[in-house]
């Protein structure tokens, strides 16, 4: 008799085979929040309307994006002999004109695509194929693999490209301190800033025999600049759903909450389908796929407040309080959300979990560096030519990112400055750029890798400038709770000003540093120790421009407050 | 772990006790660390960071906030390095950039006065001279203790933001404040109030109220426990602002009877200008309610009689004491002994009410003698013959730990309020309440079970409840067989209890008793809180036993955080029982004796006038009845209701002048002191006695001072045995005195309690036959209802709708419907309420209607009378009319 799970795994391969291998075409529109942003609802409809009136054989989807923003709205069109071509920055007009070529006549209109995959291996004329791309090339997707390929809200589709099979696995054939051991062995370290152990932070809860113990997932994700937390949600959320029930099992806790900021309305949306779809195939609930273990999930909203991903402040802000930082000790494995036990990690550092227990900790060992294995999800932004979502393996050089990956600079000549890892930490100048990204790398280099995302500033960037919109963010968002932190980055946030306006003394980068130093040992939670962050790499790499700056000179290629920054009134009374 | 953790503070060997912080533990060793916003008894909170300390363990050296760190063993904790002083000057410094600081950071801070010319021009509005807080304000403290230099190089920004001083009792000034949310969280984590919120974030959050601008629809209760722990001049009570105390002595408020302990503020002209709650309390623990925390300035009011009077050709003249005690002699010795009464003043000392029963009986020979509060007689007279005292069997902070509590027609939260702070700090963490009322009160709020029967029920539906625990076998079986003497007894009557007809008589659901009764018998501790507003005594003695019943079935005798908690009215009402003030069974009780003056069976009287007011429901009819005396002696603080028809009046120490001992409800014995010696001729209620004893010849009124008259009260009253003014310095002591585990009664395994045997018909009887009942309700807020505050003059009041509830039934026998203007009127016509009808009464034959407290907070900020607790209405029950409002009247909160 097959199990509940190879059940469940039949009907999937039926659904998937329906799809790739009958006599349809299948039109996929990349969707996601960027996508929606460039028009991609525009063309899906578009689609819709095209196979509708030209009576095509053909199904239209809309799927997960594949991270490659610049190319957004994309679409592409498998034929039922196995050849993918991908068009890209399609517009809504072009559809049916790229429908009635492709699908209707069976030539695809090479010139507006951009790429193919497939086929019968003679290719499409001079059009690159998809995994030849360099900003495809370079990746190795484990957490974001089903990028661009299914429907985020189809688990079927997860299901039959190997989902919830580790899950499987995990439930049957593994015991929870097995996994532990598989997480611990694999070096899998937390993707959301701090870098440390996901397995060693796992087994601190395991252990505890308490009756009701939680693990959460974060995705507050409010840095400026990250959106991979936000991205995976969107176009492929049963990979965390699947990642933190396995989390659950292996540290035997009862309850998972995946916390999301509102406001990221697709996440959110994709998320409670996500669950909803879990529990109905029994994946969540009781006694999942038949077995002892039962785990329930829910989604968990927070105002708009950056300092709720702090992980006690995301406790407080789940029990319905205002999110500040509790102080620790207790940590959260002895007291955290309603005082119980409880986990809390990224939502990438979940979402490696299933390719892992599915690959065996060996394999994920093997890729990235020694020190930090696996890949990095990185969002480049800005000034860049290539902007997007793209894991790379750890090791790579910031450079070769950028370059190689990213295209370079655009709209100017040089890549001056990179903001790194979120407000909270560093700015990186070019002779930082060969630092290879890698959590320990980084932050000898005076940044980290925090949340991965990258924005690029080129040489008409100014760094005071960059700092204050920085600080002023950092000002806006601090819960107010410890003293350090509330008026530091107010006061951080004024000298700046005065540096902008060119009315800065020289004392003041002397006061900067005061305040600054303050802040680092006296908060109480991350947002003020860090909070200094941007200005001691600033000073580090920048150090000349703010110090001419201070001597009343303006910086060359400056201007001093160009209006883009938030303006002091909405942090006074 | 359990012995706590041995570890360095400065080099000097320390032991934290279990769950202590290091800044705990540094603070019973009396080492200085500055904080700001840790407060004793509150939760860490851990956001100042004036409190860092460098800790060294296990090879690493760090720097933690010492409020929010428990100890590691043998670490070693430098609290004042130069690095950690460093730091904390930095954290001061940022401190001082929101608040005035040009007198903080000046070394002539201690040398200047208001009038001073500033040679540093620091603005007047900034000065600390002018800071109602400048003698007592922690952040100088801190900032002293950091050595901050003359000026800072950071910015310095005045919030600039308007002061809010038009709600009742106390000041908010958030220009000085530092957002330390001391009050915040008092609000919340000790009085469950959470009127205070912190508003906003990063720089700009700040202290305000949850919705809005006035404390008045905030669910306040101006108790005042946000101004006692603020550490600036934020928050003032608005009385004597600026005063600066010269002295603090320990006293007991003598407003009800939790007996509150506080801290006098006495000024150098031996004013009492602030009473703050003392932490060291026993009986309130650091809390303290509206009446305690501003009700006290009447001692220094200037209004207060001096000096005896006389009555001469109708008018009330000077006279000396030696006139008026000639003058009484012969009016009080002139009559027959059952023809004089003496009435004890709710607030008078155990010294008092000794005095004035050995008067009534060596002199008057009278045994008319009561407490003028002793109206809830058959509360506590029921109790003595059930448990033994009429008092509560446990301590009152034993409540916090309670996992289910019974709350019977009482309104703790206004009439005993810090009992109410226990019980909601049981509730918040998870305890079960079942109230019984046909009031809507704060309580009801929070309750699991609101059981809102038919007035006079209760007793019948407390046996109910027994019954149907008895039903689900939830009765603690083993003290029923071990401790209960006549369990059988009761069980058998109970078997003849009907629940479907309880459910019917009581208009409460059965399901509804079923559930109340599992909650309260499904919990390892349960209490029992015991009013008995509105119910005559017979109900109440039925309630008694109904209530003794249940909690001896479920075992909730004689174990902490459980047992029986009575909620009587008047501050020393037990001592006065316990000392023999109150009428014996040949004696008239209170009422008894307003009848016979009425009546003209007693012809003169002396009344012992602190804390009595023709106000107290249980007391109006008195200065009617006062008028037909012949003779009447009244020893009073005020001119009064009372006094106007006194032949003698004489002028009455207050609580504040004298030197003596109340016991409160928990049989607690504690010490009021002298905080300001009197000022003119006023004498205390024994001193008075005495000398009125004296000129008529009684023998034994000679007494050197209050604790000879406590001496000899020990001597003659079992419960007192053994007790001095020297044993209670240190604080209140609970009688049974010298007995182990006296503090809860039936603590003895081997003791036995004795059930009753009820009748169902005789509690069926209690229930109301008026025609319909008014049940008036007050409630801290209902954020379910909009209010609008309004601010017709210099203060904010409340302006909201008034709605009554009514049965469909009653109003149609009124002819009413719903969305009427309607008015609720006394027999006598006394318009009780006026609003918009609606039909949400539970019961045929129940009226109510429910106001916000902070109406009532105005009514009292804005009387006249100095001496306002005693004119706190209370809630109580009456018999009603109703009919349309006339046309025109407005639908605000009306009463006339």
């Amino acid at each position: 008799m097959p199990t509940q799970f190879e059940e469940l795994q039949a009907r999937a391969n039926k659904r998937w085979a329906e799809l790739t291998e009958g006599d349809s075409a299948w039109i996929r529109v990349g969707g996601g929040t960027s996508g929606q942003a460039a028009g991609t609802d525009a063309v899906f409809d578009a689609a819709k309307s095209a196979v509708e009136s030209t009576g095509v054989n053909a199904n239209v989807s809309m799927v997960s994006a594949m991270g490659l923003m610049y190319l957004e709205p994309q679409l592409d069109i498998l034929m039922p002999n196995g050849s993918r071509v991908f068009y890209g920055n399609v517009e809504s007009h072009e559809v049916a004109d790229i429908v009635e070529h492709h699908v209707q006549n069976g030539e695809p209109l090479t010139e507006r695509a951009f790429a193919y995959s497939g086929g019968d291996g003679s290719g499409f004329g001079n059009l690159p194929e998809l995994k030849s791309m360099p900003t495809v090339a370079l990746q190795q997707r484990i957490a974001t693999r089903n990028f661009g390929d299914t429907d985020p809200h189809d688990l079927l589709q997860y299901v039959a490209n190997g989902g919830y099979t580790a899950l499987n696995r995990a439930l049957t054939e593994m015991t929870p301190e097995e996994i532990v051991d598989e997480v611990k062995a694999a070096g899998l370290r937390g993707r959301g800033g701090a870098a440390f152990p996901a397995g060693v932070k796992w087994s601190f809860l395991a252990p505890s025999k308490a009756p009701v113990k939680y693990v959460l997932c974060n995705c507050e994700e409010g840095d400026p600049g990250a959106f991979n937390d936000k991205g995976i949600i969107e176009n492929d959320p049963h990979t965390l759903i699947e990642g933190l029930i396995i989390n659950g099992y292996a540290t035997r806790s009862t309850h998972g909450y995946v916390f999301i900021r509102t406001g990221h309305e697709l996440p959110i949306e994709a998320a409670r389908k996500a669950i909803a779809d879990a529990y109905e195939a029994g994946l969540l609930g009781k006694n999942i796929l038949g077995t002892d273990f039962s785990f329930e999930m829910e989604v968990s909203l927070t105002g708009d407040s950056y300092v709720a991903g702090e992980e006690t402040a995301l406790m407080e802000a789940i029990e319905g309080k205002r999110s500040t930082p509790r102080f620790k000790p207790p940590f959260p494995a002895a007291a955290g959300l309603w005082q119980k036990p409880t986990n809390i990690n990224n939502v990438k550092t979940i979402s490696y979990v299933p390719e892992i227990v599915r690959n065996g900790s060996e394999w994920f060992k093997g890729i990235g560096t020694e020190t930090t294995s696996g890949t990095a999800i990185v969002c480049l932004s800005g000034h860049i030519t290539y902007p997007g979502m793209y894991e790379v393996p750890m090791g790579m050089t910031i450079r070769e990112v950028l370059e190689k990956v990213g295209g370079g600079v655009s709209e100017g000549e040089r890549i001056k400055v990179l903001q790194a890892g979120g407000p909270l930490n560093g700015l990186l100048g070019e002779e930082a750029f060969d630092t290879m990204i890698d959590f320990d790398a980084m932050s000898a280099a005076g940044a980290s890798i925090g949340s991965g995302g990258i924005i690029v500033g080129n040489e008409t960037v100014n760094v005071v400038d960059l700092l204050r919109s920085l600080i002023a963010f950092n000002q806006f968002e601090s819960c107010g709770k410890c003293f350090p932190c509330r008026l530091g980055n107010t006061h951080m946030l004024e000298i700046l000003d005065r540096m902008c306006q060119n009315k800065a003394k020289s004392a003041d980068l002397a006061l900067l540093e005061r305040v600054g130093t303050s802040m680092k040992a006296g908060s109480l939670c991350g947002h003020g120790q860090l909070g200094f962050n941007p200005i001691a790499s600033a000073l580090k790499y920048f150090g000349d421009e703010i110090k001419s700056c201070l001597a009343g000179e303006i910086a060359p290629g400056g201007v001093y407050g160009d209006g883009t920054m938030i303006l002091p009134t909405r942090t006074r009374p | 772990m359990a012995d706590g953790t041995t570890f360095k503070i400065d080099g000097r060997e320390v032991v934290a006790k279990p769950g202590q912080t290091i800044l705990q533990a540094a603070m019973d060793e009396e080492i200085y660390i500055p904080y700001l916003c840790y407060y004793p008894k509150m939760k860490p909170q851990g956001s100042c960071r004036a409190c860092m300390v460098e800790v060294e363990a296990n090879g690493r050296k760090m720097t933690v906030a010492s409020c929010t760190t428990p100890p590691m063993p043998d670490a070693d904790v430098t609290t004042n390095s130069e690095e950690v002083q460093g730091l904390r000057r930095n954290v001061v410094e940022l401190l001082m950039s929101e608040h005035p600081h040009g007198c903080l950071t000046c070394h002539r801070i201690e040398l200047c006065g208001p009038q001073d010319i500033c040679q540093r021009h620091v603005t007047v509005t900034d000065r600390c001279t002018i800071c109602p807080k400048n003698e007592r304000c922690e952040l100088k403290d801190t900032v002293r203790s950091v050595e901050l230099d003359l000026r800072t190089p950071l910015n310095y920004h005045r919030r600039d933001l308007p002061i809010h001083v038009d709600d009742p009792f106390y000041d908010r000034d958030y220009n000085l404040c530092i957002v330390c949310s001391r009050c915040v969280r008092v609000c919340d984590e000790v009085r469950f109030d959470t009127a205070l919120t912190l508003t906003s974030r990063s720089g700009v959050a700040l202290v305000g109220t949850s919705h809005g601008t006035s404390l008045l629809e905030s669910g306040c209760e101006f108790c005042g426990a946000c101004v006692d722990v603020c550490p600036t001049g934020s928050l003032t009570e608005r009385n004597y602002k600026w005063e600066k105390a010269v002295s603090e002595v320990t006293t007991v408020c003598t407003n009800c009877p939790v007996g509150c302990q506080m801290i006098a503020e006495v000024n150098k002209f031996g004013k009492v200008v602030r009473f703050k709650a003392d932490l060291a309390g026993a009986a309130n623990n650091g809390q303290a309610c509206m009446a305690g925390k501003f009700g006290y300035e009447y001692t220094n009011d200037s209004l207060r009689l001096k000096r005896p009077y006389v009555r001469e050709d109708g008018i009330l003249k000077k006279a000396t004491w030696a006139e008026a005690l000639d003058k009484i002699s012969a009016g009080l010795g002139n009559h027959a002994a059952d023809e004089v009464a003496v009435i004890t003043s709710p607030r008078g000392s155990n010294e008092d009410h000794y005095v004035a029963a050995k008067f009534a009986k060596t002199v008057l020979k009278t045994p008319n003698i009561d407490s003028a509060l002793n109206a809830d007689n058959a509360l506590l007279s029921r109790l003595e013959t059930r448990i033994g005292t009429g008092a509560a069997s446990n301590p009152i902070w034993d409540l916090e730990g309670a996992k289910s509590l019974l709350v019977v027609t009482g309104n703790p939260t206004e009439e005993q309020n810090v009992l109410a702070v226990p019980a909601k700090k049981a509730v918040r963490e998870g305890a079960k309440l079942v109230v019984i009322d046909s009031r809507e009160t704060e309580l009801t709020r929070y309750a699991n079970e609101w059981l809102r029967p038919r007035p006079g029920s209760e007793a019948l539906l407390i046996a109910g409840i027994s019954r149907a625990i008895l039903d689900e076998a939830l009765e603690d079986q083993d003290f029923v067989s071990s401790r209960i003497e006549n369990a059988e007894e009761l069980k058998q009557a109970l078997w003849k209890f009907d629940l479907a007809k309880v459910s019917r008589d009581a208009g409460i659901d059965e399901e509804q008793i079923r559930r109340a009764a599992r909650v309260f018998a499904e919990s390892d501790a349960g209490a029992i809180i015991l009013g008995n507003d509105g119910l005559t005594d017979s109900t109440t003695e039925r309630v008694v036993d109904a209530s003794v019943d249940l909690a001896a079935i479920t075992g909730n005798l004689g174990k902490p955080s459980s047992g029986i908690f009575p909620l009587y009215q008047g501050a020393n009402t037990l001592g006065a029982r316990n000392v023999g003030a109150v009428a014996g069974d040949k004696g008239r009780d209170i009422q008894g004796m307003i009848s016979a003056m009425s009546s003209g069976d007693v012809k003169a009287a002396l009344i012992m006038a602190d804390g009595v007011s023709g106000f107290t429901p249980s007391l109006r009819s008195l200065p009617a009845a006062l008028e037909r005396l012949d003779f009447l002696v009244v020893s009073a603080a005020f001119d009064s209701e009372i006094t106007h028809h006194a032949d003698v009046v004489l002028p009455a120490a207050t609580y504040a002048e004298q030197n003596s001992t109340v016991t409160n409800l928990e049989r607690r014995v504690q010490l009021l002191r002298v905080t300001a010696e009197p000022r003119h001729e006023e004498r205390t209620g024994w001193e008075t006695v005495a000398s009125i004893a004296n000129a008529m010849g009684g023998d034994g009124f000679v007494y050197s001072s209050a604790s000879t008259v406590f001496d000899e009260i020990a001597e003659n009253v079992a419960v007192y045995a053994g007790l001095t003014y020297e044993l209670l310095q240190s604080g209140g002591i609970q009688y049974p005195v010298f007995t182990p585990n006296s503090e809860i009664l039936f603590s003895d395994s081997d003791s036995k309690i004795s059930v009753s045997n009820p009748d169902y018909d005789e509690l069926a009887g209690s229930i109301t036959s008026d025609k319909l009942t008014f049940a008036p309700g007050r409630v801290l807020n209902q954020p379910e209802r909009d209010v609008v505050v309004r601010k017709p003059a210099e203060m904010n009041y409340v302006d909201r709708e008034q709605l009554i509830q009514i049965h469909p039934d009653d109003a149609k026998s009124a002819g009413l419907n719903e969305g009427d203007m309607i008015q609720v009127k006394s027999d006598n016509g006394h318009v009780l309420a006026r609003g918009k009808a609606v039909f949400e009464s539970p019961q045929v034959g129940l009226v109510g209607s429910t106001t916000l407290f902070g109406e009532l907070a105005t009514e009292m900020h804005e009387l006249e009378s100095a001496d306002w607790t005693p004119h706190m209405p209370g809630l109580g029950l009456s018999s009603a009319t109703l009919e349309a409002a006339p046309v025109g009247q407005g639908t605000g909160a009306a009463a006339d």
